[in-house]
């Protein structure tokens, strides 16, 4: 099937492309303009925007804390609306079937869930087996796991570190290795109520810093695209862009994915303790290239927070709204749910939600700041429109800007702020660059042999009306949404590395389980036997 | 049981499915009842009750909502047998019959071992509120009971005493909830375990609050024992397909949740519903309900009905007949099983995915 966009806009930073022209898709790829050839189907979409597929990279939409975190508040996702027969369960709010087709109507086609422990992996991917049409991928969740500290502690050398790393990520089926403030879990089971950088995990002896230290360069060791995605310490504390800033300096220069970070640019400045110290941060990250970021913006609505990082939620747990919390001491990193409603006239989160809008704006390179409200934790996915308006358009910001109370305000930068995100940053920053992070060099651009995930949109005056309704959406060459609607579903793909390694440490792994749990290792792996369909791991390249 | 049956007489599966598919689409509300399947069966069924605008409920619901209501009224602190193995330097058992829910409970916690993990590397403490005749033994180690035939007001009274509050009971009651008390509070990492037909939600609720008590000086944590027949692995995959746990309907097209209503056994006796499909795959389970409706069962080939059910589909036990993805009480979470004794009988997946397909060939999930 040979198809043709004809006469769009096309934005293609990763080609440097930003002109009107056609766009040719034949099968699942882009392919150049066929000489001779008439298109079996075309689509008129002059006038019309046209992008790669979007990728989200930090979106919490499955595993074992998320499902908690459903069965928790079944009074927040009360349903209305039937679905159509051929979307069973599309309208089922909260359900992976809705989650699969919503990111689909945005233009969205690859998804991350970002913190899944090795031994809730096979639920994971259970779950994002039932998510419809998007591809999606998981990382690893490692740094609070007893075998990890264990080798640390017992000064193993770096070559066991990543050879454990490698077999935990191939085991798990991820596509990256993220560590939730590590140590800190462990700690917590130790009582610790704080954990810092430089704290030490007790039982192990090992700082916070060796930790993140040591699965930085295993990472980097076995090859992985995508760097050590880290969520540091002291998340949401006042005062704590200090930790931001010496964790950027811990880094020593290498490569560090800091997740969310807009939940650790708070000064401790005013009356009340509690500043934004965006300003400050965004300059940081702008020295320091071997760093990227994703921003976590805050919206204001009921949400609910979902995070492994379970020290920080159990501290969380008096702020509940509603007054009831999980608070899970799992194997390895365990964690936390705990609902919330960030509010436009409190004056914490009036805070909150500028310093992220000022990260996006203050961070000058948009190949290096990506677009996340760590859902749901800042705000649901389904925000995401809004937020493009805010970051693309400076009235829609001074106007939602002149809700928040003063002295909120005062202790930000925002309202001195002018910029606005062109078509092409916005591309760059959730298509070409999300690629280039996760070396998903099939998607993310509109060059010859691409991926034909393709989204189109209709530009309007009404920037957050356009990000929500994707006028056209191809997944795979498959026209997926006409008009904001889902017409069908189709299965995408987990994305993977399978990096490689020295098996031994399988051996060491297999009797480490025998005797410590007393169960096999083999019950966590996650096999394609035990999904709903076979073929659908995809591997992605580990070498850089 | 020959492989399937309907009306008592031996058939093909295909028949069988068909027969099954004619009986569900002549009602008007159809309920998957007992769902003791694998994940990959309550899939099935959860898309089948979506197409039949049915309603789906498990066998042991009522255990299930035990903790769950717990959860979604006050929230919860638990834990996994791995970190109570590893870490818990006290344990405190709450229930009687906890070694029959889970008989292999003493070998995976093992008790009587110095928790690996403990920084005092000390013999562990082991506490145990109303274990009932002779049920607290733990070999090698000294139990501290405490009997109480009202389990509600002990765990209250146990809650007062931890957080320093008085209590009005006699002298020696007292001094065994002070002992209690001053164990629980020195704990490094406790865990309280619990599980059985003797705790309900009160009980639950109250003793949550006392792990919530304690957790403001140390750590405790929890581990429900849960029930058999996959329900806590049913449970999250309704969860995941439909944002809510098992007792949801499709009635309205959508999933809607609710306890009481949509109890599979109270909507057959009341009437409500007019056809059911029971399913019971991890072992001989009959239907609970009394009335005689439209029933096609999908079960274990032992199992003996009060009435021949008008189809009838012997299916492989998940893990063992086929490989299986399910919840697993060793770990507190969905495994992947590959067929210990591999065999030809059918899964529920197979068989509920054969009946949806008389109801439009799209295989779109
Ligand atoms: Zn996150």
């Amino acid at each position: 099937m040979l198809i043709l966009l004809k006469g769009g806009r096309i934005v293609d930073p990763a080609n440097g492309r930003d002109e009107a022209g056609d766009l040719w898709i034949e099968n699942d790829r882009i392919v150049a303009a066929p000489p001779g050839r008439l298109a079996d189907e075309v689509h008129d979409v002059s006038g019309k925007i046209v992008m790669a597929g979007a990728i989200d990279i930090h979106s919490h939409i499955a595993g074992g804390n998320v499902n908690t975190a459903r069965l928790l508040l079944p009074e927040k996702h009360q349903n209305h609306l039937p679905n159509p027969p051929a979307l069973p369960l599309s309208t089922a709010k909260w359900s992976t079937f809705e989650t699969g087709t919503i990111y689909a109507s945005m233009g969205f086609t690859t998804v991350i869930e970002p913190a899944i422990v090795p031994h809730q992996a096979l639920q994971a991917h259970l779950e994002l087996s039932d998510i419809p049409i998007i591809d999606k991928g998981t990382l690893t969740v490692l740094g609070n796991d007893d075998f990890l500290l264990s080798l640390l502690r017992d000064g193993e050398g770096q070559a066991a570190v990543a050879d454990y790393v490698a077999s935990a990520v191939a085991a798990s089926n991820g596509l990256g290795v993220k560590c939730i403030n590590a140590g800190g879990a462990t700690a917590f089971k130790y009582n610790a109520r704080t954990f810092s950088l430089d704290d030490v995990v007790p039982f192990y002896g090992l700082t916070s810093r060796q930790i993140v230290e040591a699965l930085q360069r295993a990472v980097e060791d076995i090859q992985i695209p995508h760097p050590l995605h880290l969520h540091a310490n002291n998340l949401g504390i006042p005062g704590n862009v200090a930790t931001a800033l010496a964790t950027i300096e811990a880094a020593r220069g290498e490569r560090l994915h800091f997740a969310h970070l807009q939940f650790y640019s708070y000064g401790a400045e005013g009356d009340r303790g509690f500043s934004s110290a965006a300003a400050e941060l965004a300059a940081a990250v702008n020295a320091a290239p071997n760093v990227t970021i994703d921003v976590g913006q805050v919206m204001f609505r009921q949400t609910v927070t979902i995070s492994a990082d379970v020290l920080r939620q159990f501290n969380g747990v008096a702020m509940a709204k509603p007054k009831k919390s999980v608070i899970h001491d799992g194997d390895g990193n365990g964690g936390g749910i705990v609902p919330y409603l960030y509010r436009e006239n409190d004056f914490a989160n009036a805070v909150q939600w500028a310093c992220g809008l000022e990260l996006f704006m203050l961070i000058d390179d948009s190949w290096r700041v990506f677009f996340t409200t760590d859902h749901p934790n800042g705000a649901p996915f389904t925000t995401y429109p809004e937020i493009f308006a805010l970051i693309m358009n400076r009235d829609a910001r001074a106007e939602a800007t002149a809700r928040l109370p003063p002295e909120a305000l005062a202790m930000t930068t925002l309202p001195s702020i002018a910029r606005e995100y062109t078509l092409s940053e916005i591309a760059t920053m959730t298509r070409a660059a999300p690629a280039k992070l996760l070396g998903l060099k099939d998607r993310g651009h509109l060059g010859e042999g691409g991926l034909a995930d393709i989204a189109v949109y209709t530009r309007g005056k009404d920037l957050a009306k356009m990000f929500r309704f994707a006028h056209l959406v191809f997944k795979d060459g498959d026209l997926v949404v006409r008009d904001g609607r889902v017409t069908h579903y189709r299965w995408g793909k987990a994305l993977k590395v399978n990096p490689g390694y020295d098996k031994a440490i399988d051996r060491r792994l297999a009797a480490y389980y025998d005797h410590h749990f007393g169960v096999s290792r083999d019950l966590f792996a996650v096999k394609e036997n035990f999904l709903p369909r076979t073929g659908m791991f995809r591997e992605v390249a580990c070498a850089r | 049981m020959s492989e399937a049956r309907i009306d008592g007489k031996p058939a093909s599966l295909a028949a069988a499915a068909e027969r099954a598919a004619e009986i569900l689409s002549a009602a008007r509300m159809p309920v998957i009842a007992g769902l003791g399947t694998d994940v990959a069966g309550a899939r099935a069924s959860i898309l089948l009750a979506e197409k039949l605008r049915g309603a789906y409920d498990h066998m042991y619901s009522v255990r299930i909502f035990a903790d769950l209501d717990v959860m979604r009224q006050a929230g919860l602190m638990f834990t996994t047998p791995n970190e109570a193995r590893l870490r818990a330097d006290v344990l405190l058992f709450i229930g009687k019959d906890l070694t029959k829910i889970w008989p292999a409970m003493m070998t995976r916690l093992s008790p009587a071992e110095i928790p690996p993990f403990d920084l005092a590397r000390k013999p562990r403490k082991i506490l145990w509120i109303a274990p009932g005749r002779g049920g607290a033994k733990v070999e090698g180690l000294a139990v501290q009971t405490l009997d109480s035939s009202d389990l509600h007001a002990a765990l209250a009274a146990l809650r007062a005493r931890a957080a320093g509050r008085p209590v009005s009971c006699a002298k020696r009651m007292l001094r065994k909830l002070d002992e209690f008390a001053e164990v629980l509070k020195k704990a490094r990492f406790g865990v309280a375990v619990w599980g059985g037909d003797s705790l309900d939600c009160l009980m639950i609720e109250m003793l949550h609050g006392l792990i919530r008590d304690l957790n403001k000086t140390t750590r405790f944590s929890g581990l429900p024992l849960g029930c058999d027949s996959n329900a806590a692995g049913v449970v999250q995959a309704s969860g995941w397909m439909t944002g809510f746990p098992v007792r949801t309907s499709f009635g309205r097209g959508f999933p809607e949740h609710d306890t009481w209503r949509f109890d599979a056994t109270r909507m057959i006796e009341s009437g409500e519903a007019d056809a059911a499909v029971w399913i019971s795959a991890y072992g001989p389970e009959a239907p609970p309900w009394k009335k005689n409706i439209p029933l096609v069962a999908l079960a274990s080939p032992q199992t003996a009905f009060a009435r021949e059910p008008q189809v009838c589909i012997g299916v492989g036990c998940p893990g063992i007949d086929h490989d299986a993805a399910e919840f697993s009480r060793e770990t507190a979470s969905i495994v992947g099983r590959l067929a210990s004794h591999g065999s030809p009988a059918p899964s529920v997946a197979a068989i509920i995915g054969q009946i949806a397909k008389h109801f439009g060939e799209d295989a779109s999930c």
